[in-house]
């Protein structure tokens, strides 16, 4: 479980990465995209996600925007840029490599 | 319970640096977990586990306020800035009062069946007295609610090695600022000199000078104002 966790938290970026790949979106809604794909057995803290975006952000893979809900809550939204996109593959690559390690080391 | 939350992050954020960022951050965060709260409320948590169940998600902050730390640090939440605003509106109200009184009392020489006094000789003292409140409040307002918090004025003394690009005032507008400043005080010299010798009456002309000032004060309000609506539109 707490393997788990680490991982995931280790793994922040590329999990945000990932979900914007193919729109954006705004930070409670990642949480809670995480929640559903792991049958709301994980969620991350939210000081951990916006850190993430923050670091993201200043790498220069993610832009951000508020959105113009007209009515109620504003919510700040997050796109992919080019870089992000090169970034993800850098991560997932990485991410398959260290896989098989383990997988070799532990068997 | 909403309102609840919104103070546990008011809480949470007293130790965070004023800067824009952060209040972005925090208005995000807000809303990140009254969302949250909604759906389980909805799910059919109690208010009560809903409440805690956001609170103990929201983790530890201290890293990411390191984050949005920046150099131009927003000296004053947004209550304070206005109340700042307004004590110098008011102030620069009075001094134009203060103009228009020493306009008045040196243009009349008796105020029929009042004192008979030489109200141009005396004009200059309801011009001090109305001055003294003006200077006294933009003394305070200045005082009270700094422009500039230490952690700029240091990143301003290059003290700062952590500054970047700061994101106050573009290359474009500094150098207009400085252009329309020395424009007004050019015209305002112009003016005196010219005014005062052809009227010969110095002890109104100086008033010349107090009007540019406050013409310097409404052109900067109006550079700011513009400069934040489109920060906020960028």
């Amino acid at each position: 479980m707490s393997i788990t966790s680490d991982i995931l938290r280790g793994h922040t970026e590329a999990i945000i990465l990932s979900n914007l790949l193919e729109q954006d979106s705004y930070g409670y809604q990642i949480n809670k995209d995480i929640m559903r794909r792991t049958n709301n057995t994980y969620e991350l803290k939210e000081a951990t996600l916006y850190s993430a975006f923050r670091r993201l952000e200043q790498a220069g893979c993610i832009k951000t925007y508020w959105g113009d809900e007209t009515v109620g809550a504003r919510r700040r939204y997050y796109s992919i840029t080019e870089e992000g996109r090169k970034a993800y593959q850098g991560y997932k690559q990485e991410w398959q490599e260290a896989k098989e390690i383990i997988d070799q080391l532990l068997k | 319970m909403k309102e609840k939350i919104t103070q546990h992050f008011n809480k949470v954020f007293a130790g965070a640096p004023r800067t824009r960022k952060a209040l972005d951050l925090k208005q995000e965060m807000v809303q990140s977990a009254l969302d949250k709260y909604d759906d389980m409320v909805a799910d059919g948590y109690s208010q009560e586990d809903a409440y805690q169940n956001v609170i103990e998600s929201i983790g530890d902050v201290t890293e990411l306020f390191n984050m949005v730390e920046e150099e131009r640090v927003f000296l004053l939440p947004e209550k304070d800035r206005q109340r700042r605003a307004l004590l110098i509106s008011f102030a620069v109200g009075l001094y134009l009062l203060a103009a228009a009184a020493l306009f008045f009392f040196s243009s009349i020489n008796e105020i029929p069946g009042f004192l008979h006094i030489d109200y141009n000789a005396f004009a200059i003292v309801p011009t001090i007295l109305l001055c003294i409140p003006p200077t006294m409040m933009i003394v305070y307002a200045l005082n009270r609610y700094p422009k500039y918090t230490r952690l700029e004025k240091a990143a301003k003394a290059g003290l700062l090695v952590q500054c970047k690009n700061p994101e106050g005032y573009s290359g474009r507008e500094k150098l207009f600022i400085k252009y329309v400043q020395s424009i007004i005080w050019t015209i305002a010299v112009l003016l005196f000199i010219i005014t005062t010798f052809t009227t010969g009456r110095i002890e109104i002309t100086w008033v010349i000078f107090l009007i540019a000032a406050c013409v310097q004060k409404i052109v900067g309000l109006g550079i700011e104002l513009k400069a934040e609506e489109g920060n906020k539109e960028g």
